[in-house]
Parts: C-alpha cells; sequence; structure tokens
C-alpha cells in the first residue's frame, strides 16, 4: 500500500499523502487539470453562466499557473485533492452560478497601483 | 456538540500546559486546591469516585501495557477523564483494541475533535472520545499531526467517524487517509481556508453581499472600515477555576529505551 511507505521532503522522511515522487504527483496534476478540462462544455450549459468556453479555459489555466511554484510533493497532492473535491462539486451541480462565477471575480475592482491611480481613489 | 466540546478541550489543554511544568510526586495522590482537599460535598459539584479512579487507573496501565508500540503517555484529568496520548501510525489498532477487547467494550465514538496549537511541530491534535455503555466508561483516544501528514480514517472502525471526519478536514484542514467520502461538511461551496485554524482570522478572508447588477450574491475580498483594534480580552476572574487544582497526573509514559 502505497500511503504506508514514507517519502522523504527535504531532511524529513515523512508520510506521503497520496504520491510517493514529484513524477506522480505531476501525472495526477495533469490528469486532473484535463478533467476539468473536459468538463468546461457542460459546465458552460449546465450553469448557464455568461462565459465562453475559451474564456473558462483560460480561467482553468489561470487557476493551474498560480500554483506553478509548489514543489513539495504533499502540498501538491492536498492542492490536487481540493481540486479533485471542487470538480466533484461542480459536476454534481452542488454548487450554484454565483459559486462558478466566483472564479472570474467581475465586481472587483484592481487595486490601484501607481501614484496617479492612487491619488484619484483618495489614497494618497 | 463537537462545539462545546472543542472548547472545553482547548481550556483543559492551556490549564495542561501550564500545570505540565510543575512536577508531580510518582504515586497517584490528588494535589487539590487547600478548600478542596476534604470530600467534596457541593450539590452542584460532581463527586469523585476513588474506586472508579482507582479502576481507570488500572485499565490506563493495562493499555499501556497491551500497547507499547503506539501508546505514549497515559494520563488522568479533572480526577476522573482518563486520556490515552496514541502516536498517530497506531490510532487505528488503538481504536480497534478499544472498541474490541472483551474488558473494554468502547463501542461508541461520541465525538471526534480537533485542537490547533500553532506553536508545536504537530500543530494539529485529534480527540476521540469513546464511550462504553458495557461497563458505563469513557475514554478519550488523542493523537497529533500536522498540516500534511494524514491520519488514518477510522471509519473502518466506527461508522461515526465518517462525518466528524468530515468536520475535522472541514474546520482544521487534516487530510484523512483511506475516508470513504472526506468532503466538505460545515463551509459553503466555494470556500476557501480552515476556519478553526489558529491562524485563520476572525473576521475571515471574503465578504458575501447581493449584487444588483449580478442580480447574484458575489464574494469579495473583506475590506473592513476599521483598522485592526487591539481587544483586551484577558479578564480579572479566574477563567478556569476548575481546572486549577486537577492537575493532569500521568498514569504510565511510554520507555524512551524501549523503542
Amino acid at each position: 500500500m502505497a500511503a504506508r511507505q514514507a517519502i522523504q521532503v527535504g531532511t524529513k522522511t515523512v508520510r506521503p499523502v497520496l504520491s510517493l515522487d514529484s513524477s506522480e504527483a505531476r501525472s495526477r496534476v495533469l490528469s486532473l487539470y484535463k478533467a476539468w478540462y473536459r468538463q468546461i462544455p457542460y459546465i458552460v450549459k449546465d450553469y448557464d453562466i455568461p462565459k465562453s468556453e475559451e474564456q473558462c479555459r483560460a480561467k482553468l489555466r489561470e487557476y493551474f499557473v498560480k500554483n506553478k511554484d509548489v514543489t513539495d510533493v504533499r502540498v501538491i497532492d492536498l492542492l490536487v485533492i481540493k481540486g479533485q473535491m471542487e470538480l466533484k462539486e461542480v459536476i454534481n451541480i452542488w454548487k450554484q452560478k454565483g459559486h462558478i462565477m466566483t472564479y472570474f471575480k467581475p465586481t472587483e475592482e484592481p487595486k490601484p497601483k501607481d501614484f496617479l491611480s492612487k491619488f484619484f481613489s483618495g489614497l494618497e | 456538540m463537537s462545539f462545546t466540546l472543542r472548547t472545553i478541550n482547548v481550556g483543559r489543554n492551556v490549564a495542561r500546559v501550564l500545570f505540565n511544568k510543575v512536577c508531580y510526586p510518582v504515586s497517584q495522590t490528588v494535589a487539590y486546591k487547600s478548600d478542596q482537599s476534604q470530600a467534596e460535598n457541593r450539590p452542584t459539584v460532581a463527586k469523585l469516585d476513588p474506586l472508579q479512579k482507582s479502576q481507570l487507573i488500572d485499565f490506563g496501565k493495562y493499555v499501556s501495557d497491551c500497547l507499547p508500540k503506539y501508546v505514549q503517555k497515559v494520563q488522568i484529568t479533572s480526577g476522573n477523564e482518563l486520556e490515552v496520548l496514541v502516536h498517530p501510525d497506531g490510532i487505528i489498532p488503538a481504536l480497534q483494541f478499544f472498541k474490541d477487547h472483551h474488558s473494554a467494550q468502547f463501542v461508541n465514538l461520541v465525538d471526534i475533535a480537533g485542537m490547533d496549537v500553532p506553536s508545536r511541530p504537530n500543530r494539529f491534535e485529534i480527540i476521540y472520545n469513546l464511550l462504553s455503555l458495557r461497563y458505563n466508561s469513557r475514554i478519550r483516544v488523542k493523537t497529533y499531526t500536522d498540516e500534511l501528514t494524514p491520519i488514518d480514517s477510522a471509519c473502518e472502525v466506527f461508522k461515526a467517524a465518517n462525518w466528524y471526519e468530515r468536520e475535522i478536514w472541514d474546520m482544521y484542514g487534516v487530510f484523512f487517509a483511506n475516508h470513504p467520502d472526506l468532503r466538505r461538511i460545515l463551509t459553503d461551496y466555494g470556500f476557501e481556508g480552515h476556519p478553526f485554524r489558529k491562524d485563520f482570522p476572525l473576521s475571515g478572508y471574503v465578504e458575501l453581499r447581493y449584487d444588483d447588477e449580478q442580480k447574484r450574491v458575489v464574494v469579495e475580498p473583506l475590506e473592513l472600515a476599521q483598522e485592526f483594534r487591539r481587544f483586551e480580552l484577558s479578564a480579572p476572574w479566574e477563567q478556569f477555576p476548575n481546572f486549577r487544582g486537577n492537575p493532569v497526573e500521568e498514569v504510565t509514559t511510554a520507555d524512551p529505551k524501549k523503542e
């Protein structure tokens, strides 16, 4: 049983979550990405969101790329597990339209970064 | 339910931390508050049964002899509550022992609670409360883990563990390996973070409101009108008076030479 073996993370010997090495973790990430990718047409149809499939695919890619610098196998595994749970919530339509649209954050105004826009928004 | 238990456990553990620094004699005499040294006769306070306590001590010693590989420490808190501190690898064998052993028969899992102490190397404590109807006795089994180390699911031993473990996963983010249906149970879909962690802010990270333009509820990052304020939360009165006079008593400790 894989979960009984120990893996080396840094200097510590620890119990793995799912994967024993980074290649296995990588394949898990890729299969999760594919699963989400294949689900996108059905998401757009079932939830009736005002987004196209291309926009959803870009958003999916953005969410995966956000964690591209994670190297710890166990952290990757936990992220994959959470992603799988989320996918399940989407597939079973436990989520609603609002939950899906939360990924796109249409109402959030980006924080002003340069001096002038900060000045106009009254921060400085 | 588990919420109350959790707060109680946290409070108790604060007391334990305070008292662990004091050395106690090896014999099983109880150090009470000076006014409690005689027999308890206040009507609202639970009486301490010395016979029951000696039986619990005997049982604790027996347990640590039966499972020397997994039981790290056996202790008695609050006078007569037996606690068995177990290594995380041995939580399933230990629970199986308590459930199936003829002279234990702790067949009911009352609750599983979690506790977060960020200063420890293994910051999460998982606490299993067991009840033996046959012997009218309760026991508390404790183990520990950190954010990334999975713990074996107790579902194969106790069916009741299913939802409790989901609750702990949801509130603390402790992953239970081999759980049949591990998913969120209390938080909303799309919720990020684990609210019972001590590093989770009291106000949360996001706020929800109905947006008239979008015609739906939107989630936005929290913006507080007021900057963080330092609240003075310490009170002049004693917060946990019952734990002052009831230090943790060790029944047995795992011998480091044996390991």
